[in-house]
């Protein structure tokens, strides 16, 4: 059995039925994508880290009602890519997976410059691409010349 | 020397600055380097100094606005980001592209991996101490920049993709460029390894020097040469094969161990495969058109999500687009390579000596306005 064959076992007997979607025909750049509340984003992840996978890139979306975080994990093997989408309230924190992959440290900065979500119990926080002084988030929506700003389910309803 | 390193006492350490014009950081890369006589005890990488905010660009231009600003974040390799940017779009609005404008776009690219090569090439030879190797690469590097030059209309910042296609054909004259440069850096492998492999003080400098462990590599989320240069064989051009990489017969150069000197092999060995691909891709060249002329002037991707993911000179490099149906891209996300092939220095770096540091950092292989966008 393939390792996303495996991780997707696992996730699927860890989250509801419809917070999970497999796509075989790689039409998306994923074979996968689940829905994780906040709370068990470290569970998740942490499978991941036994299952071989490592972290691709973590990318923050600004909504209307919600931030939603997008990490995107692989292995290396082919056409493995999965998709964890962490819905995230514009004052909540998740928690830093920073200690489980410690590519997702300098990840978190970035997505703290930009958006202003703060990581908790992250060993780090200091503004990774922009001044020290910075006290903008230049990818929010609120944040100069923006074309539209929708809610979540406008885009993926 | 790396096994003598013990762990300080901390009144010993003093900080060093190395960068931002320090000429190995190649662009501006400011290492704090806390040292222990010459060991280096930790090392702290601060960068931003080219930030530029390409993503937040991207979410005030449509798609085709946004086009010329992907050559400019990894501009060594700007025609492969073109070629990954134009591919995700197409992919993502479900565009048609003629079988012509394919093979061009794969000749260009890996003309662009062997210049993006070179150019490495001859930087770490001289941040090594030898100034020979470095004139002999950006004369054979001339020759690419004279072929793409014929057919872009630039040397560096290449904008030469199109939706559907790329803007000018090839003609003959660039067909025997191309095959007449092959011939030549063919006939050039000779004398780099007599110059630089075989070379016992760049051996010596090299061997067994910033090991990455595969472990490590997955951690950080190493890719590319780096990561093939400790023994995995992971290329997208192979795991999820785009364009028409499928078509062609190539080889994954791998190395062993994971120092220096398997990451400088690797990316020789590269330069070779990529040759053996254009060679290919020039046989296999089909008549007809160049562009797809039927593409609308303002893309409207559906709404949803795509994330491309291509091989770039440095690694597996990612286009997160999310789309709400609007001319303009709502998130432009963009995944690079250096990004975490950086990162691992601070793992990398600990117990080394500061001259080794510029000798690792070097092999690395880092363009800095890509990490900083």
């Amino acid at each position: 059995m393939s390792k996303s064959e495996k991780i997707t076992q696992k996730l699927q007997a860890m989250l509801p039925e419809d917070d999970v979607c497999r796509d075989e025909s790689y039409q998306g750049g994923v074979v996968f994508s689940a829905r994780v509340p906040l709370g068990k984003l470290r569970d998740a992840i942490k499978e991941f880290d036994e299952a071989g996978y490592y972290l691709e890139s973590i990318a923050a979306l600004d909504f209307q009602d919600t931030f939603e975080l997008v990490y995107h994990l692989n292995c290396y093997e082919p056409r493995a890519r999965i998709a964890i989408r962490v819905p995230c309230g514009h004052d909540q924190s998740p928690a830093t997976v920073s200690d489980i992959f410690p590519s997702a440290l300098w990840q978190e900065r970035e997505v703290r410059d930009f958006f202003g979500i703060q990581f908790t119990d992250s060993p780090d926080m200091r503004p990774l691409l922009l001044p020290e002084d910075a006290d903008y988030y230049p990818l929010k929506k609120t944040f100069g010349m923006v074309h539209a700003y929708h809610k979540r389910d406008e885009i993926y309803g | 020397m790396a096994e003598q390193f013990q762990e300080p006492i901390v009144e010993q350490i003093y900080t060093l600055n190395l960068g931002p014009q320090h000429p190995s950081t190649h662009g501006v890369l400011r290492v704090l380097l806390d040292l222990d006589g010459e060991f280096i005890v930790k090392a702290d990488p601060i960068i931003g100094y080219g930030h530029r905010g390409h993503e937040k660009m991207a979410e005030n231009r449509t798609y085709k606005q946004f086009m010329p600003n992907t050559s400019r974040m990894d501009y060594l390799s700007g025609l492969l980001f073109n070629h990954g940017f134009v591919l995700a779009v197409e992919k993502f609005a479900g565009l048609e592209v003629p079988e012509r404008a394919k093979y061009i776009r794969v000749i260009c690219s890996e003309l662009n991996r062997i210049s993006s090569h070179l150019l490495w090439f001859g930087t770490y030879i001289m941040d090594l101490g030898g100034f020979t190797p470095f004139l002999y690469c950006f004369d054979d590097r001339e020759n690419i920049l004279d072929i793409l030059d014929r057919v872009t209309g630039s040397r560096l910042t290449y904008s030469y993709c199109r939706f559907g296609g790329v803007t000018r054909d090839i003609d003959a004259e660039f067909i025997s460029m191309t095959r007449a440069f092959i011939d030549r850096l063919r006939s050039r492998w000779t004398d780099y390894h007599n110059l630089v492999t075989k070379n016992v003080i760049f051996i010596h400098r090299t061997r067994d020097v910033g090991v990455i462990t595969p472990e490590l590599a997955r951690q950080f989320g190493v890719v590319g040469p780096n990561l093939r240069a400790c023994g995995i064989p992971f290329d997208v051009r192979k795991s999820e094969p785009y364009e028409l990489y499928d078509r062609f017969d190539f080889e994954i150069p791998t190395g062993t161990k994971g120092d220096a000197l398997d990451r400088y092999n690797v990316r020789l060995q590269e330069m070779e495969q990529s040759c053996r691909i254009i060679e290919q891709a020039l046989d296999q060249l089909p008549e007809g058109s160049h562009i797809n002329e039927v593409v609308p002037f303002k893309v409207r991707p559906p709404k949803g999500e795509i994330y491309f993911a291509f091989e770039s000179a440095r690694g597996l490099t990612a286009y997160y687009l999310v789309s709400d149906g609007s001319p303009y891209p709502y998130r432009c996300h963009i995944r690079v390579p250096s990004f975490g092939n950086l990162q691992v220095l601070t793992e990398v770096f600990r117990g080394t000596l500061v001259a080794d540091a510029i000798s690792i950092l070097g092999s690395i292989d880092v363009v800095i306005p890509e990490i900083d966008r």
